[in-house]
């Protein structure tokens, strides 16, 4: 460990609970639990020479420019969310000027999870000869070889109702927002079945909605096709999200009824977007499947009849005794909308914008506008500014003022002094850990045999400094 | 009351007022102009209480009742249809707004509008028969395809032998009559698939002979927005056993084979998307497997041809690999 600190003249200490720590940082998280007082101040022991004590308004950021970058014929704007499979951005088609949503893959990070290639060739099968308003559109299919890389162009949605459910106290819609998105719910999944797809993950995390309301069934990852002659809609497998799964699964039944399976998963849906409960729980996997498997549940006593009656329906133990798409359009509940009481739940902010403005303008700004970027002012903040900005709630913005030269000057001979070897990849962030916003032109060249996972700003001073890709 | 304008109307007397207009433009007496006159400012007053101006709310619920009751009460709904072409031009409009708003209207889960039409469908046998008269054509066609959104009227149109007449009408020289014509053919035979499924398995003879005749029309337009219906409802899961029934028959099999050689490349094409599925069905009977059989060699080398510029569309290719691959293995049935 000695010689590796060594290298390091400055450590900064971060406790960030959720990030993956490497061997670096779980030696230093067994200094951070010790008392500083007792060892800080003392300045005869090794300890000191390896670790400094430094303030938080020492520690500088440089603040991430808005380079702008082209995929194909789509300009890159920030980031919406991350998934397992990789991030998605907004983009702007820049022949139809139309905003539009890329999600990226990573063939390195696809390999790693259980059919992860496959079923994102499945999604892009299904998803190319699906067409529907309620149904996600896949608009086109980019492939970078050398990079490993894969865009994936789809309509572009503002958020999801998983992320609304969230946004609320009590983790539910009111009941004429919830029957609005059922009833489109219902209408998607019918056309879905019609084209003989079960979804099979029918649940809030994957109905998005576009700015002006409308529901987009996304995520077909793990949805299957029926062979187009089959008698029936027998499935042998399952997939989905474990609190979503209907009975026959949890029960592991060889074989089910495919339809089946979206009802009660769209039944477990509409039973949490209106109550913000599920009706199954359990400590853990088997614990759940289990109480799934018995099929009992409880609705709550403010759920009243004609709701009431429909969940019961939908979330029938036999599927053959469970609602049939028909059956649900034909419901009372289904049939009329009910009083608009209670206000609606908005789609929360992202970066705290609640008009969700188009990302992609300030990189088109500074395409347009900012002549020769290497002579652009940097601009830098410190970790204490960094701090007072998450304080008030702003962590996400970007900062926007310029900061005093000095800053600037310091960090060139900081970094003229800099020799160690290039051992880091080149992290000028912001923001807090879980919710990085790096250019991913970045990792490409990043030493790739560590931190793959979440990465957490770095500051620019134990950092050596990479030159700027250039775009592909 | 005030003293510049009329003072408000009750819905009954609007309704009465208007009753007795059409009647008299019915009668086409002396009078005409002046009941022209009538209908229009009517309809009018009537579409204002459901829709409200610019400067004045729609009328209050309790009123909006009172308006939809005394149509039912009266029957002017049909009447005003029956005499749709009667009145001018705003008004065939209005009479279209004022259907469509009443037919909407809910008490709780029931839609009374179409309980009461459920009473009296010489309501859409009439505006069925709209698409007769250039004239009303359209404006019918908007109250229709309001109508086969709900499954009881979309069942009664269907089943209806008026129904038959759309086959006419998607033809009529008229373009945008015959287009409006198929929007609302296309509607009633996809909207509710339960009910549709079930029409074309009890009806199959009688659909698919008039079927057929689209198919086999001089018009390109008739032709292709049939064929690709065709394709749509036969792809379409719950027709299953229409599609199983259709694709047994060797005479649709020559017909599609006829179309993948048709001049124009979009009916190939979508004549291609039905001809596949006689291809891949598993248990193809005897008959069809022999069309394709005598057609073996020429349809490998037909298809290896067929749209080559496509190559960007990667389903289209991979499903062209497989029929051919398909009929390159066929192998005939051993005799018995």
């Amino acid at each position: 460990m000695g010689s590796e600190r060594a290298e390091e003249p400055i450590h900064i200490v971060y406790s960030d609970e959720e990030n993956v720590l490497d061997e670096e940082e779980r030696n230093s998280r067994l200094f951070e639990d010790l008392e500083p007082a007792s060892w800080i101040n003392d300045e005869d022991t090794d300890v000191t020479t390896f670790f400094h004590r430094v303030d938080s308004d020492q520690i500088i950021y440089e603040a991430k420019k808005k380079r702008c970058k082209m995929i194909g014929k789509y300009v890159m704007g920030d980031l919406l969310g991350e998934g397992s499979y990789g991030k998605v951005k907004e983009v702007l088609d820049s022949e139809t000027l139309c905003r539009k949503a890329v999600k990226i893959l990573k063939k390195r990070k696809l390999r790693r999870i259980p059919n992860g290639e496959q079923n994102v060739q499945r999604e892009i099968v299904l998803l190319k000869k699906l067409q529907h308003p309620n149904v996600i559109g896949l608009l086109d299919v980019l492939v970078n070889d050398e990079k490993e890389k894969m865009y994936l162009v789809m309509e572009f949605c503002v958020g999801g109702l998983q992320d609304m459910l969230e946004s609320t106290p009590k983790k539910r819609f009111p009941l004429w927002q919830a029957h609005g998105y059922f009833c489109q719910l219902m209408d998607g999944l019918q056309y879905l079945h019609s084209q003989r797809i079960i979804h099979k993950d029918i649940k809030p995390g994957n109905l998005l909605l576009t700015l002006s309301g409308i529901l987009k069934i996304s995520d077909l990852g793990v949805a299957e096709a029926l062979d187009f002659f089959a008698e029936d809609d027998t499935c042998y497998t399952g997939q989905g999200s474990p609190a979503f799964q209907p009975p026959e699964i949890a029960n592991g039944h060889e074989k089910f009824l495919g339809f089946k399976v979206d009802i009660w998963s769209s039944g477990v849906t509409l039973y949490n977007i209106t109550t913000g409960l599920y009706p199954f729980e359990g400590d853990n996997i088997f614990r759940l499947f289990e109480n799934i498997g018995k099929g009992e549940y409880v609705i709550p006593d403010e759920i009243e009849n004609p709701l009431r009656d429909l969940l019961h329906g939908m979330l029938q133990k036999d599927a053959n005794d469970r609602f049939t798409l028909q059956q649900i359009r034909q419901h009372p509940w289904f049939l009329r909308k009910p009083p608009q009481t209670l206000e609606e739940v908005p789609i929360p902010p992202l970066r705290g914008d609640e008009l969700h403005n188009m990302t992609v303008l300030p990189y088109l700004m500074d395409y347009h506008y900012v002549e020769d970027p290497a002579s652009g002012q940097p601009q830098y903040y410190t970790e204490h500014e960094r701090n007072a900005w998450a304080e008030r709630g702003e962590q996400d913005t970007y900062p926007t003022e310029c900061y005093p030269r000095e800053w600037a000057d310091q960090l060139g001979d900081l970094k003229s002094k800099e020799s160690s070897p290039k051992k880091f990849q080149d992290d000028v962030g912001y923001g807090n850990s879980n919710k990085y916003h790096g250019d991913d032109e970045m990792e490409t060249i990043a030493d790739s045999t560590k931190r793959k996972t979440k990465r957490r700003p770095t500051s620019c001073i134990s950092v050596k400094k990479f030159p700027p890709c250039k775009q592909s | 009351m005030p003293l510049f304008g009329k003072s408000q109307k009750s819905p009954a007397e609007v309704v009465k007022a208007l009753k007795e207009a059409v009647s008299a433009l019915e009668r086409g007496d002396k009078k005409a102009e002046k009941a022209q006159e009538d209908v229009s400012k009517n309809l009018l007053l009537m579409k204002n209480m459901l829709y409200g101006t610019s400067d004045a709310e729609p009328q209050t619920d309790i009123m909006v009742a009172q308006l939809a009751q005394e149509l039912y009460n009266s029957n002017l709904l049909l009447l005003l249809i029956q005499n749709l072409n009667r009145i001018d031009f705003e008004g065939k409009k209005d009479v279209a707004q004022v259907f469509n708003n009443i037919l909407r209207r809910q008490i709780g889960t029931r839609s009374p509008t179409v309980e009461y039409i459920c009473t009296k469908p010489e309501i859409l046998f009439t505006l069925m028969r709209g698409y007769e008269q250039q004239e009303i054509a359209l404006n019918c066609g908007t109250m229709l395809r309001e109508c086969a959104r709900y499954e009881a009227l979309a069942k009664i149109m269907l089943y209806s032998e008026d129904f038959f007449n759309f086959f006419r009408y998607v033809e009529v020289s008229t373009f945008d009559i015959a287009s409006d014509a198929f929007s609302t053919f296309k509607e009633l035979l996809t909207r509710h698939k339960m009910l549709c499924a079930e029409f074309l398995e009890l009806n199959y003879d009688k659909v698919f002979s008039h079927y057929q005749r689209l198919l086999n029309s001089e018009n390109y337009v008739t032709r292709r927005q049939s064929l690709k219906l065709l394709g749509e409802l036969l792809l379409d899961r719950h027709n299953f056993t229409v599609m199983t029934r259709y694709i047994s028959n060797p005479d649709n099999l020559k017909l599609m084979m006829n179309m993948l050689k048709e001049k124009s490349r979009n009916i190939q094409f979508e004549a291609f998307h039905v001809f596949k599925v006689f291809v891949a069905n598993p248990n193809k009977p005897k008959p069809i497997l022999e069309i394709l059989l005598r057609n073996q060699d020429k349809l490998v080398e037909f298809l290896t041809r067929f749209h080559t510029d496509r190559s960007e569309d990667e389903q289209f290719n991979d499903e062209k690999a497989y029929l051919i691959k398909q009929i390159k293995e066929l192998k005939p049935l051993p005799d018995h």
